[in-house]
């Protein structure tokens, strides 16, 4: 079975470059399993976990929005950051959600900002739960 | 004597200074590298990106996000020079400066058919801040916290604010000057506009690769505008590195020759110092002998 080639994007460093059986990626409305041979895609993403399931072992890295591009087995995620699951701050996080839940918003673009906080937050939350 | 003497502390001093200015330039050249590395990561992506919008556009989607679109009327713009928190670089901030200028002055005299814009002028760097207050340019914000490796997540902060004010209305056009990286024995100072956004469209037209069938979540237009303002943070970056590169090769090569000059400079007075030594002790033997021969009479 062909194997995927994973290769994660930032605009400091190629942050991650390895192959594996099966990716799972956030997109902006749920996660999405790509395993070999898998349909030529692009997607947007939005904040969530991105794991790469090699064997019996799992990777886990937290991605802050970004495009995926599929292609020939070759799966390229382009986002501003990655980090790994263990390295995310779970109090800041836990801050940013509390303050974000206070806000409140009148306009539409503050309605845009706090849901991205929100979503940034809990996400990042989610992501740091899973893993422990 | 004396002569002899001042000419050695001379020296000295300036193989004092040709350690520190050797040192200087091993550190630049180390800074060099590590700044390198990541310039060539960020064009890495950039190009990525340029693929993923090259296949979008093969679907003969379109990008419509306002970053890509000219204001009706162009009155208010924002300058941002990025210029060297320090100096000892030769003529990295000089030249910055120089470009700095001629594009203030041409955008805030307006021509003919465009008058003059109202201009906000941002600087990163001390140098540049302090050379342009002197030429009478008001900074309106000055970052100082960028130096030969700057972060993503500091740009990305300062390139969302430029998005917020550019779709708000808030400015009509951003120009960067900065030192373009072209190689390592040329970068050149260059004024150029990021806003309104054009370059998606001309890059992609070059390369599109090969016909896939892709599926798209949520939507090719939908992608494409979401990729607007992500290869704008990333070309912002992009500015901020060349410039980074650029400074630390400029002060390599300022190190270098100052050290080559010292090198030259010890040279001519170790020259003249032996000289001086050498005449110093003639003068000796001959007043010796001058003494010896009175007291022999």
């Amino acid at each position: 079975m062909a194997t995927l080639h994973v290769v994660v994007v930032t605009p400091e460093k190629t942050a991650v470059d390895a192959s594996a059986d099966f990716a799972v990626v956030p997109l902006f409305d749920g996660e999405l399993g790509i395993g070999s041979n898998h349909t030529p895609l692009i997607g947007k993403l939005g904040h969530g976990e991105l794991r790469l399931k090699s064997g019996n072992e799992t990777t886990r890295y937290y991605l802050d929005e970004g495009f995926v591009q599929v292609r020939d087995n070759q799966v390229v995620v382009l986002t501003g950051t990655v980090s790994k699951v263990e390295e995310i701050d779970v109090k800041a996080a836990q801050e940013q959600l509390e303050k974000a839940l206070a806000m409140v918003p009148t306009t539409d673009d503050e309605f845009a900002e706090r849901d991205r906080l929100l979503a940034e937050a809990r996400a990042q939350l989610h992501a740091s739960r899973r893993h422990f | 004597m004396a002569k002899a003497r001042a000419l050695d502390k001379r020296r000295k001093s300036i193989r004092n200074i040709r350690k520190i200015t050797r040192t200087m330039e091993l550190i630049a050249t180390a800074r060099y590298r590590k700044a390198m590395e990541r310039a060539t990561a960020v064009t890495d992506f950039t190009q990525r990106i340029t693929q993923v919008v090259a296949d979008l556009s093969s679907t003969g989607a379109e990008a419509r996000h306002p970053l890509l679109e000219t204001h009706p009327t162009t009155e208010r713009g924002l300058l941002l020079v990025l210029s060297a928190n320090r100096g000892l670089c030769g003529g990295y901030n000089a030249s910055i400066v120089r470009t700095a200028v001629a594009r203030y002055r041409e955008l805030t005299q307006g021509t003919a058919d465009q008058p003059g814009l109202e201009l906000t002028v941002e600087v990163s760097g001390t140098r540049g801040n302090s050379a342009l207050r002197y030429r009478d340019i008001t900074v309106d914000q000055l970052y100082r916290q960028f130096d030969d490796q700057p972060a993503y997540a500091e740009v990305e902060e300062i390139a969302n604010v430029y998005i917020d004010k550019y779709v708000k209305g808030q400015i009509d056009r951003l120009d960067v000057v900065y030192t373009r990286f072209v190689s390592m024995a040329k970068q050149e100072a260059v004024a150029e506009t990021l806003l309104p956004f054009g370059a998606l469209a001309e890059e992609s037209a070059s390369e599109a690769v090969g016909e896939v069938d892709y599926d798209f979540y949520p939507s090719a237009e939908g992608i494409l505008a979401e990729i607007v303002p992500m290869s704008f943070r990333a070309k912002l970056f992009k500015c901020f590195l060349d410039a980074a590169v650029s400074e630390q090769i400029a002060r390599m090569v300022a190190m270098k020759s100052a050290t080559e000059n010292a090198d030259d400079m010890i040279k001519r007075l170790s020259m003249t110092y032996n000289r001086a030594r050498q005449s110093q002790i003639t003068n000796e033997i001959m007043e010796i002998i001058a003494g010896a021969e009175a007291l022999a009479k």
